[in-house]
């Protein structure tokens, strides 16, 4: 099992260093990790000469987790995004302050997360109960919850209650349930304009915050759509099986209910063109966006960036819509936001290349960003959310969006 | 390269030296300690989180110990949090110290407020001073007892801890069999949950040397308690769930309903949003129809779907880790993902180290009805950004055209990309070219118009310019300006850095003079003068070889040199299956990553507390093949030319087929050693009556093992059966229902520990006297084999785990039997055996 986790800023410093087993693991280990060359160090699973090590980065920080001996590494790879996710969420992000800010909060976390290299409970809503979250976070909970005393170091309820993600019997004096679909839509175009594959990725948030034990059942309109699914611990698995419907006690607060794929959908919303032809040293640059199938909502925040080949000595590039935009890393971005009713919009404009070459030989690739709102792209609906008891003064509350997840439209 | 010692480098130049500081803490934390002023916890609070943060930057606060437990009277949990925190890292180094803390820490496990017990407990068992264990049996015992299930499950963990500090305090306490009730009648689920890891760990640890432990260790598998788990396994958290399903795994299941009715119970679990839970599951799915053909490739259809979303739905460190499982998977079902290639495509902004599993993984599943859409989605990539992807994937491109019978198109893609004119995209396909006409030579004609197009100046890595010289010299014949090409890289001999390349400077020149003598004799005179004058000795001997035959007999020189082409059928894998079989069944864990079963790479001193996966679940049986494997880093390299030396890879199916009698796959190699081999062996390499024509065949490569099957040793007590056969799943099987009969430790003569250096030598001695070898495994000084034997008239096995220490030159065994009234006869048998391992 784990043996120690380290916590380390993005030049390298270690930020926190949290031992679980009797075996004390030496933090020479992250020098030696941080010396290593970046091909390698970027690998989630490192052999060293004396340790295992598992490693995820968010946002700057790398949580390390050392081993000397065998076990599963997925699970060691989920412990480690567990434990982002609950700082980013306890400390509102991630980053190097606010990790030597709460130093003292991130003990107390890892403290109840894991006891003897063996996680225990990463239950966001259970951790909440033990540990008070940083004052500026907790303050604004008690304001929008309006319960002053969430935030209390008392024992956690749920731990012993036989549903393990709730506290026993929380009260609200107004019940809110919502439901959000989360669309993701991956896709990728080759330079004939073929849709190579399109697949949806979502996910069904909700924050519920309902009083005492209740107990809830959404069906959607159409549940034949889904491919694959993955529930939340809390959903029960037979009504599922036998009438496609979600029945569950919901944790407190917010959380992931399901996340489904829906693969081969024959369509994107968007269709990008682009053109490039080369000759005696010079490219000619065309882009051109539009609508390809409406949604019936408005897309919006479209951007397209590509990273210009290493070869482009000098980029001139401009558009009849929108801003381009070109880093000194050679990102290439075009915020367009809304495509306008009168035009198609359209970027374009030479590249110079590197003396001495004729021809580009190595295409970008360009990343396609987008977002509506109000739809789920992979048709799925919801039909309706029951609560087996109704306490009074409920609202219940649906949204729905599908943004671009990973959009390649290769050339 | 060990890490450096020192740690002193990364407190960064901002933070204070140290010294003045800590004594500037120390006096104001002993004038905190015994004020009661109103506000005093909020001052002691900053402090407490000044020596902390010390702590954490790497400065030794240590001194301030004394003043710290001080100040630890209070309160505030917050403050107690950061207090068993500061002790629990200074406590190991300052023994005497840590007896002041014991007693706030008692105090504190008696608190009302459970949280500050649970946290004492904790605080209490993690200081881990063994002089100091005695004080933890009362703290412990009434954690185990107390009513709050916060309380109890830290203190199952603590009893786990305190094993390990003081083994022998733990089981005198007899906190194992508290434990074991716990587990069993406890309403909480996380402290059943810790029961059961803490009772694995201690019995499977206490397994070596009590019988009882050994008997309780096998009742966690019992039919009851798997199912008592299982039923209730939503109750538990997902990483709870993981454990028990690990244990799962380990079950043997009496029938086929058994198996059933596990899987139906598990079914859902492939849904859990956790992907540890997922694979788990899987793993227990795939084990338990082990046996069971067809619900096997069931299996592969059930949890095809679970996988993939793994695989696009989480992070790409989660990826990364399913993606090296699936390709375990395709290795065992090819036709499990061959419809949902598309799901391996790579999208721009993943890491390489995605890429490329996934690249592996196209290169996997292609087949015939996908291939085209494949290789039209690996040729996108040639024209990648990222130059280590691009290679990849024409690597990629060309493995799947020598996997495919129909290469027609995959040659034509191939050919494009040497007209792309970038010098890694040629390097990279001028090697594949080169293989792929080994394999087919009738291609040869369109290879080679465009081979012959390529300027040799424009090449620079050795491997492709050795695969053009390859072609240069296999193919002179039908190229016009081959000799002359040659003549002018021979006449740089001198900057040519690769000894690659000269060697096949070298062959290549021989070639050619052969098919176009008068072109090629001044050209093949400078090479052969500049080779033997080569510092290199490999080039110096090749040179100096082909001139003495070429001297003998220029006929005889060409019908060794340049015979007649025979195409490669098949090329060598670089891991052979009997490694792939023992990765599979260590499924979901690192061995699957470094694709190398775990004895080959885990530390055996720390694999300590977890002995009870290690000991049949890891050291799985399979064929022991040759050990030398190359660590995963180097597959890469040798993935380049498809190749590993084919007498390396017979060297591996020789020993191996000596090792088990149910090895006879086929040979697959077309050139010289396999005829060799047909030399040794007639007929099918079938087990046992082989043996004698095996050596033969191992002295044929120059093995030199002088290792013949020396006379049955006078007639001993217990006659076992020298055509013995057991396969390696009922091995393993018994090996888990048996209860060991007898330990003992024998010393090894020194001839013995001598001749061990090359471990089979030990296996052959040992099948000698009829004691067969069904796996082994370790590298010097420790030395691991698990033999069976049976007996000459009935079907009774023995089954024995030897331990081999060429250090101290001690042998430990283990005998499992059958027949337990005879495993010390067969001890004897063994022992004796043993003593003449060596001995002329």
């Amino acid at each position: 099992m784990l043996q120690c986790i380290f916590l380390l800023s993005d030049s390298g410093e270690v930020m926190l260093e949290k031992q679980l087993t009797g075996h004390r693991v030496d933090r020479s280990i992250c020098a030696w990790f941080w010396d290593q060359a970046d091909s390698f160090k970027s690998l989630p699973v490192i052999a060293s000469p004396t340790h295992y090590l598992f490693q995820i980065v968010r946002d700057g920080i790398t949580f390390l987790a050392c081993t000397q001996v065998e076990m599963p590494p997925l699970m060691a790879i989920e412990f480690l995004c567990r434990v982002a996710d609950v700082l980013s969420d306890y400390l509102g992000g991630l980053n190097e302050d606010l990790v030597k800010d709460n130093f003292i909060i991130v003990y107390e976390l890892l403290d109840e997360m894991i006891d003897n290299g063996f996680p225990l409970t990463t239950e966001p809503n259970i951790l909440r109960e033990m540990i008070a979250p940083p004052n500026l976070v907790s303050k604004m909970l008690s304001v929008v919850t309006g319960n002053a005393s969430n935030v209390s170091d008392t024992l956690p309820s749920g731990a012993g209650s036989c549903v393990p993600w709730r506290p026993t019997d929380p009260k609200y004096s107004s019940n809110e349930v919502y439901v959000d679909l989360v669309e993701e839509m991956d896709a990728i175009v080759n330079r004939d304009g073929e849709l190579v594959k399109c697949e949806i990725y979502g996910e069904v948030q909700m924050s519920s915050q309902l009083t005492g034990f209740p107990d809830l059942t959404l069906s959607f309109a159409n549940p034949s759509v889904l491919e694959d699914m993955r529930f939340h611990p809390c959903v029960r698995f037979r009504p599922w099986e036998s009438h496609q419907v979600l029945s569950f006690v919901p944790p407190d607060g917010q959380f992931k209910l399901m996340s489904y794929r829906v693969k081969k959908l024959k369509n994107t919303p968007l269709y990008v063109k682009p053109q490039i032809t080369s000759d005696s040293g010079t490219c000619r640059v065309s882009v051109l966006v539009g609508i390809r199938s409406d949604p019936g909502k408005t897309i919006e925040s479209i951007t397209l960036s590509f990273q210009l080949p290493h070869c482009v000595s000098s980029a001139d590039l401009s558009s009849n819509h929108g801003t381009v935009t070109i880093l000194s890393n050679k990102t290439c971005t075009w915020t367009i936001g809304r495509i306008p009713s009168d035009k198609t919009p359209c970027l374009s404009g030479t590249l110079a290349l590197e003396t001495g070459l004729e021809r580009l030989h190595v295409y970008p690739t360009f990343k396609v960003g987008f977002k509506i709102m109000g739809i789920a792209l992979s048709g799925l609906r919801i039909e309706k959310l029951d609560l087996k008891t109704i306490p009074p003064r409920l609202y219940k509350g649906f949204r729905a969006q599908t943004r671009a997840g990973e959009f390649d439209v290769r050339l | 390269m060990p890490p450096p010692a020192a740690s002193s480098r990364y407190p960064s130049p901002s933070q204070p030296s140290g010294k003045s500081e800590v004594t500037d803490l120390k006096s104001q934390l002993r004038q905190l300690a015994g004020s009661r002023a109103p506000g005093v916890d909020d001052s002691k609070r900053d402090l407490f989180k000044k020596v902390i943060s010390y702590m954490t930057i790497g400065i030794d606060v240590s001194s301030v110990f004394g003043e710290m437990v001080m100040c630890s009277a209070t309160s505030d949990i917050v403050l107690k949090k950061m207090c068993y925190l500061y002790v629990g890292n200074y406590a190991k180094g300052n023994p005497d110290l840590s007896l002041l803390t014991i007693n706030f820490l008692q105090r504190d496990c008696k608190d009302e407020d459970p949280m500050i017990r649970g946290l004492a407990l904790r605080s209490l068992c993690s200081l881990r001073v063994p002089n100091l264990v005695e004080y933890l049996l009362g703290p412990l015992g009434s954690g185990l007892k107390d009513n709050n299930s916060y309380v109890r499950t830290i203190a199952v963990t603590g009893v786990l801890k305190l094993y390990h500090i003081s083994a022998s305090t733990c089981i005198d306490a007899e906190f194992p069999a508290t434990l074991k009730s716990l587990m069993l009648h406890d309403s909480d689920a996380q402290v059943v949950a810790n029961c059961l890891a803490a009772l694995q760990e201690i019995w499977s640890l206490e397994a070596s040397h009590s019988e009882e432990a050994c008997r309780e260790k096998e009742s966690l598998l019992s039919k009851p308690l798997i199912y008592y788990f299982l039923n209730r396994i939503k109750e538990f958290n997902e990483w709870a769930q993981c454990l028990i399903l690990e244990l799962a795994v380990k079950y043997v299941p009496s029938d086929s309903n058994d198996i059933f009715d596990i899987m139906n119970l598990l079914e859902d679990r492939l849904q859990h949003a956790n992907g540890a839970v997922v694979l788990a599951t899987v793993k227990v799915f795939l084990q338990l129809t082990l046996s069971m053909t067809d619900v096997h490739q069931q299996v592969y259809e059930r949890i095809k779907s679970p996988l993939l979303t793994l695989v696009s739905s989480g992070s790409p460190e989660q990826s990364y880790a399913i993606l090296s499982h699936l390709h375990l998977l395709v290795v065992r079902a090819p036709f499990i993902f061959a419809s949902d290639y598309k799901h391996f495509y790579c999208q721009y902004n993943e890491p390489s180290y995605v890429k490329k599993l996934k690249l592996e993984m196209l290169t996997a599943i292609a087949n015939e009805s996908n291939t085209y859409e494949i290789v039209t989605e690996l040729c996108e990539y040639a024209a990648n950004v990222d130059i280590e992807i691009a290679r990849e994937s024409i690597r990629a491109v060309g493995k799947i055209a020598l996997q495919q019978y129909d290469v027609n198109a995959i040659v034509d893609r191939l050919l494009q990309f040497l007209e792309m004119e970038k010098d890694y995209v040629t390097a990279e396909t001028l090697v594949l070219v080169k293989d792929l006409l080994r394999k087919h030579p009738q291609w040869s004609h369109d290879c080679i118009s465009v081979v012959g197009g390529i300027s040799s100046k424009n090449i620079q890595e050795p491997k492709a310019k050795a695969a053009l010289i390859w072609m240069l010299g296999e193919y002179a014949q039908d190229m016009s300006d081959a000799p002359y090409i040659l003549e002018n890289l021979i006449e740089n001999w001198e900057e040519e850095h690769s000894a690659e390349v000269r060697l096949h400077l070298l062959t290549a020149a021989m070639k050619c003079f052969f098919k176009r003598a008068p072109e090629t004799q001044k050209a093949l005179g400078i090479a052969l003068a500049a080779g033997i004058a080569d510092f290199h000795q490999d080039v110096h001997d090749r040179a100096l070889f082909y001139y003495r035959v070429l001297q003998y007999d220029v006929h005889v020189a060409e019908s060794v040199v340049s015979p007649p082409q025979q195409a490669v059928s098949a090329f060598a894998d670089t891991q052979s299956s009997e490694i792939k079989d023992r990765i599979f069944d260590e499924f979901n864990s690192l061995s699957v990553i470094y694709q190398k079963p775990s004895y080959m790479f885990t530390d055996k001193e720390h694999r300590g507390p977890f002995e009870f996966s290690e000991e049949l679940g890891s050291t799985s049986i399979t064929p022991e093949v040759s050990s030398d494997i190359v660590p995963a880093q180097q597959f890469e390299a040798n993935d380049k030319d498809l190749l590993l030396s084919t007498d390396e890879k017979d060297d591996n199916k020789g020993l191996s087929s000596n090792n088990c009698s149910a090895y006879t796959a086929p040979y697959e190699s077309s050139n010289i050693s396999s005829q060799m081999q047909e030399l040794a062996i007639s007929g099918p390499a079938a087990s046992a009556t082989t043996t004698q024509s095996s050596f033969d065949f191992d002295d044929l490569l120059g093995l030199g093992l002088s290792a013949a099957p020396a006379p049955t040793p006078s007639p001993p007590l217990l006659k076992l059966n020298p055509r013995a056969s057991l396969d390696p799943r009922a091995f393993q099987q018994k090996w888990r229902q048996l209860p060991i009969s007898l330990t003992q430790e024998y010393s090894v003569n020194p001839q013995g520990i001598a001749a061990l250096t090359v471990p089979q030598s030990l296996i052959k001695h040992m099948q000698s006297h009829s004691i067969h070898c069904i796996a082994s495994g370790g590298q010097s000084p420790n030395f691991k084999f698990f033999f069976f034997a049976q007996k000459e008239a009935e079907p009774s096995d023995y089954l024995t785990e030897c331990i081999i220490n060429s250090s101290s030159a001690k042998a430990q065994i283990k005998v499992k039997a059958d027949d337990q009234s005879t495993s010390q006869a067969f001890a004897t048998v063994f022992e004796t055996a043993l003593s003449k391992f060596g001995m002329p």
